[in-house]
């Protein structure tokens, strides 16, 4: 069994009209038992930006931490807040430096990116284990249910979503995708990010 | 095969563990104490590799007490917890890596609540309700999946850590004899007789 | 407070005297006053930096010299003062702006630049075994989120932000005159033009485009931005360049 599934999880985010939705599932184990069903993987980042870490619980923190440092620095260095495509870099090059013994996590990134003009558009990424970026415009997923995810995503999703459709959407995906998982489950998390607010609901699955 | 359980209630944490030293298949002691005082208000149960335990336990106690005698104030225990955590998580990628499961039971005196942490070898860290380590987590979790009441008393805390001691005693192969429990609370710790 | 190491020479030079002045860093600054003169001068749509290029004899060949630099397609800068300790500096800053791009995917904000800058030069004040750098720098930039910003960089290492600065020789009658002529809406143009005319002032010899060296910082337009990176290239087209010879010679012909 493989490292990055020792603790199971799975996190997706998919574009929306003017808005971008990010969710995750709430399990912690170890292999096939059941530890947590309350271990968040999902971060804010910024007030439009946010992360999720599927992967090895430990580097979940792990990163968390590192990340939260990082990003703190940028802020205070230089007076703003970091945006989603620099953030994205930033994602990519501290995995990167641990090429060669690297943290088992996936990122998953969704926010909203400031445009020259001065309005927001939507913005989802996510990267490998070493920091190889996948800039998608409709949904990127990661963590043990990542196979049905797509499946599921590749069914459900369609372009143009507002934040309640999107909500819909996105929970729907997860949580048909991670019943057919072992590894993933035992409720969910869901964050639509609009222009304006935040919206965080916490959602019951199958709890078996 | 070290066996540790811990659960909440309301205003504590009970934090129970073998008592057993075991060398290959052989018991060479039975009154061992697994669970450290870290500080007033904080317990932790230790297993894993024999050597490790120890070693590691007594860091974290000496380097726990070191910071209350620097700062006056100790750590609360969601700051301990994180601090032991990143302590395995950076122990895990060095060359030796401890290999330590903890279970951590803290009051925090500040906000009068109990608080649980399930750390394991990996530097994983959750808070729960409830917790387990070793082969007596896979009875351990489900009883306490059906009887763990966050608001019970201390002694229906009790009488249901005996539930988990007891079906480990009847179905675990390789079950331990004696048990230590220990209790923390707004009073402090205290270990309790069952 | 030796480095490891460090030997007889592990402390450092600059040290306070009993009235509280670090007698080194006025040094420094004496050989930057002493550099030839060079200025800034931010205008509404762009910031032109200028300095005179002068060679010690005609048979140098000043084709090579070059003292208006590139740090990165954002940001140039300019110095007056020792030119060794400037190319020092020059490679320390292109280093720093590389590295910067390695793990932000972009070119650092000329603030962020000049920061890691005036750290280098403040490092010099403090450490063992060394001397302050003996320049003063222009650091020119633009990025989206100050836009054009001007800063200046002294061998103590403290740094500001200016509308229009003059350092060197004739920094105090540079600047009087930059002062007179200096409005917060001059274009780019004009500002080139006053920097041309700046450095006439008090310069030696004839000032043609081999003894001149300009540097240009231009805004990008509304259209440009939202376009982003340019075709064919996968960058962005860059805001700082320097000046060829041929369009100083237009500009001192007008």
């Amino acid at each position: 069994m493989s490292i990055m599934q020792h603790n199971g999880g799975s996190v997706i985010a998919m574009v929306g009209k003017d808005c971008v939705a990010i969710a995750s599932d709430l399990r912690l184990g170890v292999q096939s038992l059941s530890i947590s069903s309350n271990f968040e993987k999902i971060f804010p980042v910024t007030e439009r930006l946010y992360v999720g870490f599927p992967g090895l619980a430990t580097d979940v923190t792990t990163l968390r931490e590192v990340f939260r440092y990082r990003v703190n620095m940028y802020t205070i260095k230089e007076e703003r807040a970091i945006e989603p495509t620099i953030f994205t870099q930033l994602v990519s090059s501290t995995l990167y430096e641990r090429r060669f013994g690297p943290y088992f996590i996936e990122p998953v990134i969704a926010g909203l990116q400031k445009t020259p003009s001065g309005s927001y558009e939507p913005f989802i990424a996510a990267t490998d284990l070493i920091g190889c970026i996948n800039f998608a415009k409709d949904f990127v997923v990661a963590g043990t249910a990542s196979e049905k995810l797509f499946g599921v995503a590749e069914g459900l999703w369609e372009p143009g979503l507002e934040p309640e459709d999107l909500f819909e959407t996105i929970s729907q995906t997860l949580m048909n995708a991670v019943d057919r998982d072992a590894f993933s489950g035992w409720g969910a998390i869901v964050h639509v990010i609009t222009k304006d607010k935040v919206i965080t609901r916490k959602l019951k699955g199958r709890m078996d | 095969m070290d066996v540790s359980f811990a659960l909440t209630g309301k205003g504590y944490v009970l934090v129970a563990a073998d008592t057993t030293a075991a060398h290959s298949i052989i018991k060479v002691k039975s009154d061992v104490d697994k669970i450290k005082e870290l500080s007033p208000h904080l317990l932790m149960a230790y297993s894993g590799e024999p050597g490790d335990t120890v070693q590691f336990a007594e860091y974290i106690e000496r380097n726990i007490r070191l910071y209350q005698i620097r700062n006056t104030y100790g750590l609360r225990p969601q700051s301990a917890a994180s601090w032991i955590r990143r302590s395995l998580a950076e122990s895990l990628r060095s060359r030796h890596p401890y290999s330590v499961n903890l279970l951590l039971g803290g009051y925090d005196v500040s906000t009068y609540t109990p608080h649980l942490y399930w750390v394991d070898y990996l530097g994983t860290l959750a808070e729960v309700p409830f917790a387990a380590h070793g082969y007596g987590s896979y009875f351990a979790l489900s009883l306490l999946d059906r009887y763990h009441d966050p608001e019970a008393s201390l002694e229906e805390g009790i009488a249901t850590l005996r539930r988990c001691i007891d079906e480990v005693a009847k179905r675990l192969v390789v079950s331990p004899g004696k048990y230590l429990v220990k209790v923390v609370d707004k009073d402090g710790t205290r270990v309790i007789e069952i | 407070m030796a480095t490891a190491g460090g030997g007889a020479y592990s402390y450092s030079l600059t040290v306070f005297s009993p009235s509280g002045k670090l007698v080194q860093i006025e040094h420094a600054l004496a050989a930057v006053s002493s550099g030839t003169t060079s200025l800034g001068i931010k205008a509404s749509n762009g910031i032109v930096i200028a300095t005179e290029k002068k060679t010690s004899s005609i048979l140098i060949d000043d084709s090579v010299i070059e003292k208006v630099a590139v740090i990165c397609p954002n940001i140039g800068i300019v110095y007056s003062g020792m030119g060794p300790d400037f190319r020092v500096l020059v490679s320390r800053a292109r280093k720093s702006a590389q590295a910067y791009w390695k793990i932000h995917g972009e070119y650092p904000p000329t603030k962020v630049l000049t920061q890691e800058l005036a750290n280098v030069v403040q490092q010099a004040t403090q450490s063992g075994g060394v001397r302050p750098y003996g320049v003063s720098l222009l650091v020119a930039g633009w990025d989206s989120h100050r836009g054009p910003t001007l800063y200046q960089v002294d061998p103590s290492g403290s740094f500001w932000a200016w509308k229009a600065s003059a350092i060197g020789k004739n920094m105090v009658n540079a600047k009087t005159f930059l002062e007179k002529r200096y409005n917060d809406d001059i274009s780019l143009e004009d500002a080139i033009h006053t920097a041309l005319l700046t450095l006439k002032e008090g310069f030696e010899g004839q000032m043609t485009e081999k003894t001149i060296e300009i540097g240009v910082v231009t805004v990008p337009s509304q259209g440009e931005l939202e376009a982003g990176k340019v075709e064919g290239t996968g960058r962005y087209k860059p805001t700082f360049r320097k000046l060829t010879e041929e369009e100083i010679r237009d500009y001192l012909a007008l």
